[in-house]
């Protein structure tokens, strides 16, 4: 089995360093499209605030009374936002289960691809990881039964209990439950994409049985990998949702965009970190094996360093 | 123990309240000679003594009352109605249609349904009259709605005689809903027994019990003889007289009470009672606090609040005359039971969770607690003008709230986000906001006519209290403040009405506030001023065309044009800025539709602002009520911050889910 220890962890955030353009990449999108997303409420609203005096109470402090006002404002400044911010969100989620094929080539094969390249490797996986993605739905829906059955034992538990606790116990055990379960299961589909980019693999759903498999074998190097970068994720999350909530002056504005999108950024790395040690470790688990030729041939200026070469 | 109310207390309000420099208090009507005791607070009508059984493991209660009702009406009475409330949460009655009608998708258990059944009637003197008992529906035609039964007697009660009514009856106790109930071993037992109606203004006053009214009945006194399993710990609205335990298992505990329209009580094995006291003007008074499980980190912000709300009313409105509150938890799951008065006790809110920034536990004992005074001693009728009680009281809940927990922090007060009770009452996050329903109903509509129950929050609460903030910038903070001090010392233990309120604000206020009120409480005018335009030019053609050049132009005009949206006619103080640091306040009686300011000076306008004392909340819009020439981007940007963040945030989540 390999190992899990802290080389592997570390030689993921190394991967994620040296290719930081595709952080930087996937933070561009995200940013646009939120900014794309949020241009309308803003270009609507600012028009109501930008020459009033009333908006002391959101500057010096946030006044929810101040927010809540534009909700019943005459001109309506938020109608037609919300559903603008969910198409940019599934846009995003789109533009990810796209980039994942370059961006799982990148960490596997850890060699910087020209931009053909990457958006070649884009377009291969992608068709493959939209079917996937149809399977993950499936996947969750007895996620969903059991959210739902949980919710229905707590209430039920908190009908008959005099304390409140034991229910808010059961909420407690569930949640931890189903949050176990959705990681085991991205984590299952994540390293079906990593099959499926470092095999080849056409046929997604020989990939989840092969993903399936593995994880069997390993699950707990696997999980307590993914779970190590999950809870940095969640720590530096409350750290800076602290910093922006509690610690900011509240004029401060330029410096909250900075902690905020430092947040962004630090999630999305995150996310990846996690991408290139499952493409990491699965490249370390078989040295027997030989990786596969890369997908496009490497230029001599872009090799990456011997000691970084695949076993 | 009994607490007799001693004539001292007595003295002891009428020397705090000689104290305060106002207008002289003649009785405001001509009272008949008090029926009871020569020290009663009030003209006691009526006297009920009730047995009460409950049976814990059915949710039963089964009792006897006995009613003694005193004829002040002043003519013969034959006919009398009763209030049966518990039948109100049956399929077919009025009350539930009403809330099948505003909260669509709202299904009923069976559990919450509840009942009151009179097995029998007999009047002293008059036999058993039980088959006499029908039902009325006097405000709808609902033949199902079983919430106020009459009985004719065989010949009438002469005018200061006395009629003596006993009912044998049945409780079914419903799943806690509206108030009153059961809730696993917790019992909220309120608007339980069979109430005599109110003679008023010439007319027995008894409405059907609907989804957004209360209540109305008559001062008097209550001796209440509840018998129950000998674990249960109760919290009652009158003093403990006696408590006996009883060879099955049970005891029964008395309780007395006077100078109170209604009793109720709770009960559950698992209260903890905490006691505490507070001294007032008119003596001590003792705060009973029954806590249920899991909610005891609330018990000392419930207290700090109780004795807050004590004191400020105490200084501001009168005294409080009752030796004890009684705060009754309600248990988890229990929100139907919280937040409701009843004299001399009243259900809190909370929950195990409750964050400190959070000041939701406050917020409801300073409401619920001013209700002993709007409500409870000033006992306006609930049924038809709920503004006199919800909406007064709810205008006292934020100037207390205001004055305990900071203006823009009395219901939210973290270090990210605030909110005032005045901010709330407008936006409509924690209670109905005036913003959402500024216009459907008049405040003065009775209670079941509203446009539906947002509705009637929103415009009995929230609009009420604001129209009264509102009023401060006509007649003055303090001199408000004095009207109801006068209001309720004038009115307190009777019946007033709306327009008793409205005469008692212009007397104090020495204003004929008839223009006001006509718009504000009669009306649904809409009120909303802006800034139409504001601008400052060059006056000299010339300095126009050198506008770019560095030499400054020497005079510019400016003009402020002030404009009236909405049709509420009201005056507005409007201050106009300039870059040398000046300022001007206009003062337009707002009755045109329009009207433009224009001055010559050597100076720019900054910016025009329209109320900036900002006291007229009631205007509907406070972001076109200012205008200021340079922009400002930083509300925006902050704003565009936070969606930018939750909008990325969404994106990642959902990237996460493919």
């Amino acid at each position: 089995m390999a190992g899990t220890g802290p080389k592997t962890l570390l030689a993921g955030a190394a991967i994620v360093w040296r290719h930081q353009r595709i952080l930087w990449l996937v933070y561009f999108i995200n940013l646009l499209l939120a900014t794309v997303g949020t241009r309308g409420a803003v270009a609507r609203t600012g028009a109501i605030l930008n020459h009033s005096l009333a908006t002391e109470r959101l500057v010096h402090g946030f006044s929810l009374g101040a927010y809540m006002e534009l909700w019943f404002h005459p001109s309506l400044p938020f109608s037609a936002s919300r559903p603008m911010m969910l198409c940019t969100a599934i846009l995003f989620a789109l533009f990810m289960l796209f980039a994942t094929g370059g961006i799982l080539t990148s960490f596997f094969e850890d060699r910087r691809l020209t931009a053909g390249n990457f958006f070649q490797a884009c377009g291969d996986y992608f068709w493959r990881f939209l079917r996937q993605m149809m399977w993950f739905a499936v996947a969750l829906i007895p996620v969903g039964i059991l959210a739902a059955l949980a919710a229905a034992l707590a209430r039920r538990v908190n009908q008959q209990s005099i304390s409140p606790f034991p229910a808010v116990h059961t909420v407690e055990v569930a949640a931890v439950i189903i949050l176990v379960l959705m990681m085991c299961l991205r984590l299952w589909f994540d390293m079906a994409q990593v099959i499926a980019v470092a095999e080849g693999e056409t046929k997604m759903r020989r990939a989840l049985k092969s993903s399936a498999r593995l994880l069997r074998h390993n699950f707990g190097s696997l999980f307590w990998l993914y779970l190590r970068i999950s809870l940095l994720g969640w720590v530096g999350f409350w750290l800076g949702l602290r910093m922006w909530m509690e610690h900011l002056q509240p004029e401060a504005i330029g410096r909250a965009f900075l902690v905020s999108q430092a947040m962004i950024v630090f999630w999305l790395a995150i996310r990846l970190w996690q991408r290139a040690s499952e493409a990491l470790w699965y490249r370390e688990r078989l040295p027997e094996l030989l990786v596969p030729a890369p997908l496009v041939p490497p230029s001599p200026v872009e090799q990456a360093p011997s000691e970084l070469q695949p076993v | 123990m009994c607490r007799t109310r001693p004539a001292a207390l007595i003295v002891i309000a009428a020397i705090s309240l000689s104290a305060r420099p106002e207008i002289a208090l003649p009785p405001p009507q001509a009272r008949p000679k008090l029926a009871a005791t020569q020290d009663a607070l009030s003209i006691r009508v009526v006297s009920y003594k009730i047995e009460p059984r409950l049976d814990p493991a059915n949710h039963t209660i089964t009792a006897t009352e006995t009613l003694t009702y005193h004829n002040l009406t002043g003519q013969p009475q034959q006919t009398f109605p009763f209030h049966l409330y518990l039948n109100a949460f049956q399929p077919k009655s009025t009350w539930v249609a009403e809330d099948e009608r505003d909260h669509a998708g709202h299904e009923w258990k069976p559990e919450q349904y509840g009942s009151i059944t009179v097995d029998r009637l007999t009047v002293t003197g008059m036999g058993d009259l039980t088959s006499k008992m029908q039902f009325v529906h006097p405000d709808d035609d609902n033949a199902e709605d079983r919430t106020v039964m009459q009985v004719t007697l065989p010949k009438p009660v002469p005018p200061g005689a006395d009629v003596q009514f006993t009912m044998t009856f049945t409780d079914k106790l419903p799943e806690v809903v509206a108030r009153t109930g059961y809730l696993r071993d917790f019992f909220m037992v309120g608007q339980w027994f069979p109430k005599v109606g109110v003679w008023w203004k010439g007319a027995w006053n008894c409405h059907q019990f609907h989804a957004s009214t209360e209540f109305f009945a008559d001062f008097g006194t209550f001796d209440v003889q509840i018998t129950l399993p000998q674990n249960e710990i109760v919290g009652a609205a009158g003093d403990l007289i006696s408590s006996v335990n009883n060879p099955d298992g049970t005891k029964t505990l008395l309780f007395h009470s006077e100078d109170v329209h209604d009793f109720s009580w709770a009960a559950s094995p698992n209260f903890r009672v905490i006691e505490d006291s507070w001294t007032g003007s008119a003596g001590p008074v003792r705060i009973h606090l029954l806590m249920s499980p899991g909610n005891m980190p609330s018990a000392p912000r419930y207290l700090e609040a109780q004795k807050g709300a004590l004191k400020l009313f105490d200084e501001w409105i009168g005294p409080y005359p009752y030796g004890r509150i009684t705060i009754v938890d309600p248990p988890h799951g229990g929100f139907n039971a919280g937040g409701m008065e009843y004299p001399t006790l009243f259900t809190a809110d909370t929950t195990w969770y409750m964050p400190k920034s959070v000041l939701l536990p406050e917020n409801v004992v300073v409401h619920e607690f001013g209700h002993q005074y709007w409500y409870g001693m000033v006992a306006t009728n609930e049924f038809e003008e709920a503004w006199l009680d919800e909406g007064i009281n709810t205008y006292m809940e934020a100037k207390i709230m205001d004055v305990l927990y900071g203006k823009n922090t009395s219901v939210i007060r973290s270090r990210f986000v605030t909110l005032g009770e005045l901010e709330d009452q407008r936006a409509g996050i924690m209670v109905p906001g005036y913003l959402r329903w500024p216009d459907t109903d008049p405040i003065t509509r009775p209670g079941w006519r509203f446009y539906d129950d947002s509705a009637y929050g929103a415009v009995t609460y929230s609009k009420t209290s604001l129209l009264l903030r509102t009023l401060e910038k006509v007649i003055g903070e303090e001199t408000l403040r004095s009207a109801l001090h006068t209001y309720f010392l004038r009115y307190r233990f009777t019946h007033p009405t709306g327009e008793d309120f409205l005469k008692t604000i212009e007397e104090v206020s020495g204003k004929d506030l008839r223009w006001y009120f006509n718009q504000a409480v009669y009306g649904t005018n809409i009120l909303d001023y802006e800034i139409l335009d504001a601008q400052s030019e060059p006056l000299n053609p010339d300095d126009a065309k050198n506008a770019g050049s560095h030499s400054r132009p020497d005079v510019y005009r400016t003009t402020v044009v002030v404009h009236r949206k909405g049709d509420f006619i009201f005056p507005v103080d409007v201050e106009i800025k300039f870059d040398d640091g000046k300022s001007l306040i206009e003062h337009w009686d707002g009755r045109d539709r329009w009207m433009r300011y224009q001055y010559d000076r050597a100076a720019q306008l900054v910016s025009a602002e329209i109320d900036p004392e900002h006291k007229v909340q009631l205007d509907l819009n406070l972001y076109n009520n200012s205008y200021r020439v340079q922009q400002d981007q930083r509300a925006i940007r902050k704003l565009s911050n936070i969606w930018m963040f939750v909008g990325e945030w969404l994106a990642q989540l959902l990237a996460w889910l493919t």
